[in-house]
């Protein structure tokens, strides 16, 4: 036995090359001037940069480049062999709204009612959740929290996954979610005809609709009256998108109600409006190319919607969408609090038909677009938050290592609760004996 | 979310309760026939499959077929039935179907059970001592509608879970339920069904409580054995009905009939087939096909089902050149397709038996029986000859029960069993006429064609003026009422009737379109009001249709006008 | 009495010829054959002859009549073995009561579900198709291979498979006979009680049947035998070696519990499923040989689940446990060979223990090393192979065999691959189930309890 712990020992030492170096006991984020030398830097906007250079200071990329001088004092990483991304955006998440899955009390995203949109995603957002360090050391350092269930759920926030307070961490993007009523089944448990299914999404379109017209009936009074209008949270926090001043996500996923969305969508004359899930999206690729609304799809990682389709129509449905001509970006729609998983959503969809280049766009550039960040986020460019990752090889590549994570320029500490428990427990001490 | 789902749950309940009324039935007298003795004449009679006499007689006497042949002598005391070019065959059998068999009222039982490992062996669904016997009634609806079929004789199972009890052989007619019966104990009923919310709650908990009990039951008839030859300083067997009702069973006096609809229930049926070694009998099989040689290697023998998937309705094809088709015309064609290939299936599984070699009878068990002479049509159609279907109505199920002595052929000495029509049994115009059960007379009236002309799409308008008893199947059983619907001068009014709570309910928004009526009410309850939505199609005296209760889903609805004082 | 039962029994086997099984001859030309348990080999082709691989080498020529899959440029791989699923089955759970040792996921199989093709294409040729966690002694499971297309059940089951158990610890059994009944098991104290007063009940049905088998042959013997208990039969069998114990478990207490439990019961064969904190103690799985099931990364669903950490597969495989990744979904069933790819991301394990994790490793967990889990002369010809590396993200599985038999082909295969048709579907609804990951699928079938979740209980009966 005691062979097999030298073993162990020696190949942890030399093969993994792991560090064990003494650090602080819960290390903090490191704010200041950094640079990030000798890499491959893939600004997503602006190409491949070879043996490059970013600049990191007061949390804004400040230089990009082969010809890059150095600023006195910076802390410089040798990034040799390595890459360099913009930090992933993952456009669906309850990240800091769940603790864990199954207890309730632990659970903040679904709140009572099912006409809620004055509920904020933003609110309830734990700072200090378990899953945040595990997802951000994977390269995904920002993250759109949704709010779930009924009609209009609530508004959703992009957050950085870094901060000690719900401000900190705002990466300034909102959206009233409303989940379009659906013509399918909720699963193998929904034993309703299918007189009854499509009674009860008549039923919730009416709803939507009366909600919509009374929204656009205060928006109306609140315009004439100066903002002089009765208490009314609800359409309160409708007013912007009727306006066209904030953005409606819509989820929808079965192909005849994506149909039925776009033609929602263009009656209402909503503006500003994006897709989340659509899982059939392949189906009608063309006609939400053709309505010109952007889409959020995901998980990549699914089983197809139908008996009779096609395996893989899943992993291909981002790259058969985006063939369409629509703007796709991509989420890891993963309810065991696997965000950091976004990587590979993307790179199946790579695989199957989007390639790799369209791939990372969806899930950076694309996004930060999509959410009317890309001024801050998604790519490398001089200017931009400097939110990003160095790693060892490909960011889809399964076995890729992140080893550094900057978000809004501060270097993140590469721990979370599960490397943790590695470095514990790799050796335990004591062993069977103690 | 509980509340929201709570109070909806008890106002389901008191619905439920609202909606059944007892319906009181009119006492009927059925005056003796003047004689027992009939002449049917200048007949052609089908006396078997293949075996045909044309314009004959065919004399009975005393529930008993006396006398077939050409030119016989017609007794004095005869009724003569001048049944002029009509056809007269064997009285049907059905392999397997409940055909008279009184269903136990549902105690809805809502308590959670304590020890759901351990319930009572009623609660399991394990009564294999129960007898169909003691639950029969010639008076059920569905030993009408299946004579009137022409079908005489069926054998006939009990309701219940996995081990319901035993089957007996019952003849379709009769006033008193021993009338009925022609062989008891005819076969040890069984099914894969699950028990609720107790053990055996799944498929794989029942296969092994059925092997479970099979053995012990073996194990408990050889020490019983054992006692009877000695008992001296043995312990007394423990008297235990549920093992007891399978010695006959395990001695393969008495075959299993298992009912095995489904490709899956066979497989499993015949699996614990082979482990124990009894006989079996598969009941209603509907997708038989691909387990014809596991079937065979098995000794099975089957009853396959009366009942087959709708058939494709063929749409009308626009004559138009074919537009440029979007990717989901594409896509639900390949699928009509795929799906009209698979009911061709469920329609060629007996031709298929056929050829293969499996003999074969038929049950009645799942088929809605309206479409059982369409059904036969149809599987004549995909390749089943009209004698082989004959035969599997008459006498290989005769054969497969042991009654082939008594029914299935219209020969001297044989149980006065038989069907009239007008045309060919198989003839798509062809009409019942009459029906001998034991010698008993049922006679019916064809009624006048209706003149509907289907291409005028205007079907006549339905009529639903009056006051109309109703049936609904909800999951606390069959429950009655009354509605009565009014005509104010184009548009109407109407109540529905509760004998719970004494009050007539307004009936809402009622349309009629074409022989179509809907209507809708308010049940009120726990302070709020459910909507409760009906939809009937009218075909003249009769309705059917769905009542729906909110997402609680719909249930079925039938009735019937009652007539005009 | 035992005699009886002993002939029934072999009547009964002798009556269950195994089902006829397709088995092919291929000629698997000029792949990078990995052959998990002896290396690398570029460029060599894998002859299968009568569904075995008969030959591994270079420029092997095709034999007359053989059929040939040109793997140039592709890696050839063992077929992929998931280690816990409940696909293709009917029923996974009978959880009315804290031990149901009797009943057999065996007799639940359907071999008509799509999701078992959509595992083929994915690499899959084997899974172990498991009874569910809602009992702490749940039911046999069966190991199916997937010769998809086939009709017949039993052609599905992997012939002279050993037999395996399902257990279950922790949370599951505690939630449904516990809270959910009022009865024992309510604590992880009442799960170890609830097996050890079952295993000292099979022991003494044990004895008592040895009792009477040895009095029956004296001469005058005459007494009634034990009652027939199919429950003891089946705990009989697990304490006479003959079946193999898989675990569903999460934490490292309650591992720990079951090993000294099986230990006080000389019980040897066992394997931990899920066993989230098994990391935690590592060190006593593998003193006590017993082997670790785990997901590549999933946590955070329940409270059992919310230590952990995605080094776990990494963490047992250095300290010397044999772990295999399993995906308990049919989701993650589709690609596990990305699930196995993580522990070089999560731990950094070579190529080889990566593959292992998804084919020899659960194969031996299984007990099937013998037959299937790597590419050997002799064994079964499964076989996957893919386009690119299978532990890059980028990879495609191509083609799937099972038995020699070409189960999966992705440029031939039609989209629509249901065997059995719904003749009375409506063609038009959108059966949209929710997709994703929705946690352990291990507790399908407790219906009520999902039921109650859902608030869907209201008509129950």
């Amino acid at each position: 036995m005691k062979t097999i712990y030298i073993k162990v020992l020696a190949l942890v030492l030399v093969g993994a090359g792991l560090t064990f170096t003494s650090q602080a006991q819960s290390p903090k984020g490191k704010s200041g001037t950094f640079a990030l030398t000798g890499a491959t830097i893939e600004t997503i906007t602006k190409g491949v940069i070879q043996n490059g250079t970013v600049v990191i200071s007061d949390g804004k990329i400040t230089a990009v480049g082969t010809n890059v001088t150095i600023p006195q004092g910076a802390t410089v990483i040798d990034c040799k062999g390595k890459f360099i991304y913009p930090g992933m955006i993952d456009g669906g998440s309850i990240l800091g709204l769940s603790e864990v899955g199954s207890d309730p009390r632990t659970n903040d995203y679904n709140e009572v009612g099912d006409v809620v949109p004055q509920m904020k995603a933003l609110t309830a957002v734990n700072p200090n959740a378990v899953a945040i360090p595990i997802t951000r050391v994977s390269g995904v350092t920002t993250s759109l929290v949704v709010p779930q269930g009924g009609l209009f759920s609530g508004t959703a926030s992009l957050i950085n996954l870094h901060g000690y307070t719900p401000d900190q961490m705002y990466a300034g993007f909102d959206a009233v979610v409303m989940n379009f009523p659906a013509t399918g089944r909720r699963g193998f448990f929904d034993r309703r005809s299918d007189e009854d299914i499509k009674k009860a999404n008549e039923k919730s379109l009416a709803k939507i609709n009366e909600v919509w017209e009374k929204a656009v009936q205060y928006h109306k009074l609140d315009s004439a009256n100066k903002g002089k209008v009765e208490y009314y949270p609800q359409l309160q926090a409708i007013l912007p998108v009727v306006r066209g001043e904030q953005t409606l996500l819509i989820n929808v996923n079965a192909s005849k109600d994506i149909q039925a969305a776009i033609k929602w969508v263009q009656e209402k004359k909503v503006k500003k409006v994006i897709f989340s899930g659509v899982s059939e999206g392949w189906r009608v690729a063309d006609e939400i190319a053709k309505a010109k609304i952007p889409v959020i799809a995901g998980p990549v990682q699914s089983l197809p919607t139908r008996e009779y389709d096609r395996y893989d129509r899943p992993y291909a449905n981002p790259g058969l969408m985006r063939k369409a001509g629509v703007t796709v970006a991509i989420q890891a729609g993963d309810r065991n609090m696997n965000y950091r998983n976004l990587p590979y959503h993307a790179g199946f969809a790579a695989a199957y038909g989007m390639g790799r280049e369209e791939a990372l766009k969806a899930v950076t550039i694309v996004p930060a677009q999509i959410f009317g960040v890309a001024d801050k986020l998604g790519s490398i460019e001089t200017g931009k938050s400097a939110t990003l990752f160095v790693c060892d090889g490909d960011p889809f590549e399964t076995k890729t290592q992140v080893q550094h994570v900057f978000i809004e320029g501060w270097q993140i500490p590469m721990v979370s609760r599960q490397t943790e428990l590695y470095d514990e427990f790799l050796e335990r001490s004591p062993g069977v004996k103690k | 979310m509980s509340r929201f789902y709570r109070t909806p749950r008890q106002w389901l309940l008191v619905l439920f309760c609202w909606i059944t009324l007892s319906a009181l039935a009119q006492e009927e007298v059925k005056l003796a026939p003047v004689t027992r003795t009939y002449a049917i004449t200048n007949v052609n009679i089908i006396q078997g499959p293949s075996r045909k006499v044309d314009m004959g007689t065919v004399i009975i006497r005393n529930g008993v077929i006396q006398n077939v042949g050409k030119n016989l002598a017609i007794p004095a005391d005869a009724v003569v039935i001048k049944a002029d070019s009509m056809y007269v065959y064997a009285g049907f059998i059905d392999g397997y179907s409940r055909a008279g068999v009184v269903k136990p009222k549902d105690e809805p039982n809502r308590e959670r059970p304590k020890d759901p490992g351990n319930p009572e062996p009623a609660q399991a669904g394990i009564t294999p001592q129960n007898d169909v016997r003691t639950s029969l009634n010639p008076a059920e609806k569905s030993v009408e509608d299946l004579r009137a079929l022409g079908f005489t004789t069926a054998q006939v199972v009990p309701y219940g879970g996995m081990l319901p009890g035993s089957a007996a052989i019952v003849q379709l007619g009769g006033s008193a339920a021993n009338d009925m019966v022609l062989l008891g104990n005819s076969s040890f009923y069984s099914e894969l069904t699950s028990a609720q919310r107790v053990y055996p709650s799944t498929v794989i908990g029942v296969m092994s409580k059925y092997r479970e009990l099979y053995r012990q039951a073996s194990q408990a008839k050889t020490y019983e054995s054992l006692y009877a030859s000695n008992r001296a300083g043995l312990e007394r067997p423990v008297n235990d009905k549920i093992l007891e009702a399978f010695y006959p069973v395990i001695d393969k006096r008495v075959p299993v009939l298992f009912k095995a609809e489904r490709i899956l229930d066979v497989n499993r049926v015949i699996t614990l087939q082979k482990e124990l070694g009894f006989n079996v009998v598969l009941g209603d099989v509907k997708e038989g096909w691909d387990m014809i040689n596991k079937i065979k290697a098995a000794n099975a023998r089957v009853f396959l089902s009366l009942d087959l998937p709708d058939a494709v309705k063929e749409e009308k094809k626009d004559d138009k050149k074919e537009e440029s088709k979007k990717p989901a015309d594409a896509e639900k064609e390949s699928l009509e397709k795929r799906k009209a290939e698979a009911i061709a299936q469920y329609t060629a599984q007996a031709s298929v038996f056929q050829k293969a070699g499996v003999t074969f009878g038929f049950s009645t068990a799942s088929a809605k029986t309206k479409d059982i002479p369409a059904n036969l049509r149809r599987m004549i159609a995909a390749g089943l000859t009209e004698d082989q279907a004959l035969a599997a109505l008459t006498t290989t199920p005769a054969q497969m029960l042991g009654i082939g002595d008594r029914v299935g052929t219209v020969d001297n000495g044989k149980i006065a069993n038989l069907v009239i029509t007008d045309k060919s049994y198989f003839n798509e115009k062809s009409k019942v006429r009459y029906v001998f059960v034991d010698g008993v007379l049922y006679k019916y009236d064809v009624k006048e064609e209706k003149k509907a002309d289907p291409k005028s799409g205007n079907a006549k308008k339905a009529d639903p003026n009056g006051k109309w008893s109703y049936t609904t199947e909800t999951p606390q059983g069959n429950s009655t009422g009354v509605i009565k619907i009014k005509n104010d001068g184009g548009s109407y009014s109407g109540t529905i009737t509760s004998s719970m709570s004494g009050q007539e309910t307004e009936l809402n928004s009622i349309v009629v379109e074409g022989n179509s009526l809907t209507f809708s009410f308010g049940f009120n309850a726990g302070g709020g009001t459910m909507n409760i939505e009906v939809s009937l199609t009218i075909d003249g005296s009769d309705f059917e249709g769905t009542m729906s209760v909110g997402s609680f889903g719909s249930f079925p609805m039938r009735g019937s006008k009652e007539p005009n004082k | 009495m035992k005699r009886i039962f002993i002939s029934l029994m072999l009547l009964a086997t002798a009556c269950l010829v195994f089902a006829q099984v397709d088995r092919g001859n291929v000629l698997i030309k000029g792949g990078t054959v990995l052959t998990v348990t002896k290396g690398t080999l570029e460029n060599t082709d894998v002859l299968v002859k009568d569904g075995k691989i008969s030959q591994i080498g270079k420029g092997i020529a095709t034999p007359a009549g053989y059929r040939v899959v040109d793997a140039t440029g592709m890696f050839v791989m063992p077929g992929i073995i998931d280690a816990h699923s409940h696909a293709g089955l009917d029923a996974i759970n009978e959880a009315t009561a804290p031990v149901t040792a009797e009943v057999f996921t065996g007799d639940a199989v359907n071999p008509f579900q799509v999701g078992l093709y959509r595992a083929l294409a994915g690499g899959v040729t084997a899974i172990h198709a498991m009874h569910g966690s809602a009992n702490a002694i749940g039911g046999e499971c069966e190991t199916v291979k997937l010769r998809y297309g086939v009709k017949d059940p039993e052609a599905m089951k992997m012939e002279g498979a050993p037999r395996t158990i399902k257990f279950a610890l922790g949370e599951n059994p505690t939630r449904v006979h516990g809270s959910g009944n009022g009865i024992v098991p309510r604590t992880r104290m009442g799960v170890e009680f609830v097996i050890r007063e079952s295993f000292s009940q099979a022991k003494a049905y044990m004895e008592a049947w040895d009792a009477y088998n040895k009095a029956k042959v004296q001469k005058g013997f005459r007494g009634a035998p034990p009652a027939y208990n199919r429950r003891l039969e089946t705990l009989a069998d697990i304490l006479k070696g003959n079946i193999i114990i898989h675990c569903h478990s999460y934490r490292a207490d309650e591992i720990y519990m079951l090993l000294n439990v099986c230990k006080d019961f000389g019980i040897k064969r066992l394997v931990f499923q899920h066993v989230n904190e098994g990391f935690k103690v590592a060190p006593e799985l593998a003193a006590y040989g017993a082997g670790a099931s785990v997901f590549s990364d999933w946590w955070a669903y329940k409270f059992e689940v919310y230590y952990s950490t995605a080094y776990n597969a990494a963490i047992l495989t250095k300290n010397g446990v044999t772990t295999s990744i399993n995906s308990d979904d049919g989701e993650l069933m589709r690609h596990l060979y990305h699930e196995a790819g993580k522990t070089q991301k999560y731990g950094q394990l070579s190529d080889d223990e990566a593959l292992a994790l998804i084919t020899i490793n659960p194969a031996k967990q299984l007990g099937v090393d013998n037959r299937i889990g790597s590419i050997e002369v002799g064994k079964d010809a499964d076989i996957a192979i893919f386009k690119n590396h299978p532990l890059s993200i980028y990879t495609i599985p191509m083609i799937t065999i099972v038995d020699g038999v070409v189960r999966f082909d992705r440029e031939k295969d039609a989209d629509d691959q249901r065997i059995y048709v719904d003749p009375k579907q409506t063609i038009d609804v959108t059966l949209h189930t929710a997709t994703g990951h929705d946690h352990e699928s291990c507790m399908q079938g407790a219906e009520y309890q999902t039921a109650r979740l859902f608030g869907f209980n209201l008509l129950e009966k």
